[in-house]
């Protein structure tokens, strides 16, 4: 388990981590999702000690990373695919690595095979491309058999074949038990992967949620009926905390009611409905809508922000 | 009632959750892990090894030129009196420096490589796997430094070991007597090796403060082939005194047979070394505890 109570952190006049307080709780998958330059990285570098909180605490299992007393088989991570000397091999830096806690040659070994890095072990990590460089990062991160695993951007770099592989891994690491923590900024690998999700925007938690109330937006499931006497529907199903838009000449979206409840107030009435859809928002929906205020870097042409106008062009 | 529960001792169960359980030992970082850890570290880079041949190769190299050059010196000496008077001024004894005349050169190359392997830490992004190993920090740094300081000490002193060897049938050939055994060759065999390994010690204190391969190794420069110069340079007798206590010219008054006049005495010298050991690498210390990786 993972705690942190307002965390911040402050470089110069810019504030990384802003005061942010989550819980990654032990069992599942936890996802840390949120735009480039959010906070995501600066927060998981302050779970491991590597940079010292401005303000705040953050525990692993109830105590700082550091007064661990063996970190490495308390909580493995991958923070950075290039947290390596390049000119060693995957081999030699696993292995000073493992040496540190003691960790057997035979662990060392195994964790090569586990990650598929077993013919290319021995060569140097310079020659690595960025996906054997993820794996090689995640290798390391499970040498100590910890309880704890962070994975900052693991699928970054990594071939389908690769994603799926990952996704498996944590999936599986999680249903052992253990508290895993990753992030990204792909949604779509989120919806797949992750059982929870925290969003973070701007350095501050904007969600904290399981991942199915996130998609469905706290219950909002919407629908999308097709019927040739729309005024009639719509008295119907008129009631409180439900809302009709009307999208079409014979097109409805109706907020509040599942779609069963719909259908037997039609059947009931004899309205014929001839389309009864149940819309989800996608992760990539919901997401957009929780971080469109909170993005660091927009783009311009995206964000269709008004062009100067040319003179006399139109 | 419930108290009660709050006083009684040892009341383990409010504080962190073991999650693991003791059923296994899990050993963590201790010194000599994290020793062996960096030893595993600095003998699997291919450009380690590569500056600790050159350093050999170097030393042995210099030891075998400068017997040639004191022999022929020598050899002028018997047939020109005023050449044999300089001789006799040095205590008549000159060959007795000739394995360790390459030492300049191993203290640059030994001490760029002190930099180099705490530098390259940070420039790598491998400070993040080491100390997420090693949170403590200190540990590991003082593991890097005791492998850095015992490798330069070894190899400077195999190198004029060997430098040694080469050059006494060379120096035969001129009549000259090197004995490798003698009190005063063993004093300038470990007198020097300890003292490359106190210049790599604060290279690695450069690499650690400056993070950065080449600004540490030019720090490094800056104070150890520069900064004597300069001082020579610059008039004022301020800068006349300050040259003394540059950590390059500790090492004459520590091989010097008898005291030199205008020179520190030395255990002054031992002092003033020691000095330029401690203070950086305390620093270092501090500044790596403190900073973000």
């Amino acid at each position: 388990m993972i705690e942190a109570q307002g965390l911040t952190k402050v470089y110069g006049d810019k504030t990384a981590v802003d005061a942010v307080n989550f819980t990654v709780q032990a069992g599942r998958v936890t996802g840390f999702l949120g735009p480039n330059g959010a906070g995501k990285s600066t927060t998981m570098r302050m779970i491991m000690g590597l940079d010292s909180p401005t303000a705040g605490t953050v525990t692993v299992n109830g105590v700082p990373f550091a007064r661990h007393a063996a970190p490495l088989r308390e909580i493995g991570a991958l923070l950075d695919a290039k947290a390596v000397h390049t000119g060693r091999s995957a081999y030699n830096h696993l292995l000073a690595m493992a040496a540190t806690h003691s960790i057997p040659k035979k662990r060392v070994r195994e964790v090569i095979e586990m990650t598929g890095l077993g013919d290319v072990a021995k060569k140097k990590v310079k020659g690595f491309s960025l996906g054997m460089g993820q794996r090689l990062g995640i290798a390391a991160a499970l040498l100590g058999d910890p309880q704890t695993i962070i994975l900052d951007e693991p699928v970054n770099g990594l071939d389908p074949e690769g994603v799926v592989w990952v996704r498996n891994l944590v999936r599986y690491l999680a249903s052992e038990g253990r508290t895993v923590f990753l992030s990204s900024h792909l949604m779509s690998e989120m919806a797949l992967t992750a059982d929870h999700l925290i969003v973070i925007g701007r350095g501050k938690i904007i969600a904290d949620a399981p991942i199915k109330d996130i998609i469905t937006g706290n219950g909002q499931g919407r629908t999308r009926v097709r019927t040739d006497q729309p005024d009639q529907l719509m008295n119907v199903l008129a009631g409180n905390g439900v809302s009709i838009e009307v999208q079409d000449h014979e097109l409805l979206e109706v907020k509040g009611l599942d779609p069963r409840t719909i259908a037997r107030a039609a059947l009931d009435n004899r309205v014929m409905i001839y389309e009864l859809t149940p819309l989800q928002a996608s992760l990539e929906e919901a997401y957009m809508e929780l971080t469109k205020d909170e993005v660091e870097y927009h783009s311009l042409i995206t964000t269709g922000a008004p062009v100067p106008a040319q003179p006399g062009g139109n | 009632m419930s108290t009660s529960t709050f006083v009684q001792p040892g009341s383990g169960s409010t504080g962190p959750v073991n999650t693991s359980g003791n059923a296994r030992p899990r050993p963590g970082p201790s010194f000599f892990r994290v020793l062996n850890s960096e030893f595993i570290k600095f003998r699997t880079l291919l450009s380690t090894l590569i500056l600790l041949a050159s350093t050999a190769v170097v030393m042995v190299g210099f030891g075998a030129l400068s017997a040639w050059g004191t022999g022929q010196f020598a050899d002028a000496a018997a047939s020109d009196p005023s050449a044999a008077e300089a001789m006799a001024a040095q205590g008549g004894d000159l060959a007795v420096t000739v394995p360790t005349s390459g030492i300049a050169f191993a203290q640059l190359i030994l001490g760029s490589l002190g930099v180099l392997l705490m530098s390259s830490e940070f420039t790598t992004g491998m400070a993040r796997s080491t100390f997420a190993a090693v949170p403590k920090r200190i540990p590991a740094f003082l593991a890097k430094l005791v492998v850095v300081m015992v490798s330069a000490f070894l190899l400077t002193a195999v190198s004029t070991y060997i430098a040694g060897l080469v050059s006494v049938p060379i120096l035969d050939n001129y009549g000259l007597k090197l004995d490798l055994g003698s009190a005063q060759s063993v004093k300038l065999l470990l007198v020097n090796s300890v003292y490359v390994a106190s210049v790599a010690a604060i290279g690695m204190a450069m690499g650690t403060l400056v993070r950065n391969s080449a600004g540490g190794i030019m720090s490094l420069v800056g104070l150890f082939f520069v900064a004597p110069i300069a001082f020579q340079l610059i008039p004022g007798e301020f800068f006349e005194e300050a040259r003394k206590y540059l950590p390059g010219n500790t090492i004459n008054p520590l091989t010097a047979v008898e005291h030199v006049p205008d020179t520190l005495e030395a255990w002054q010298a031992a002092l003033v070394l020691g000095a330029w050991v401690v203070v950086p690498l305390v620093l270092a210390m501090v500044l790596l505890k403190k900073r973000d990786v």
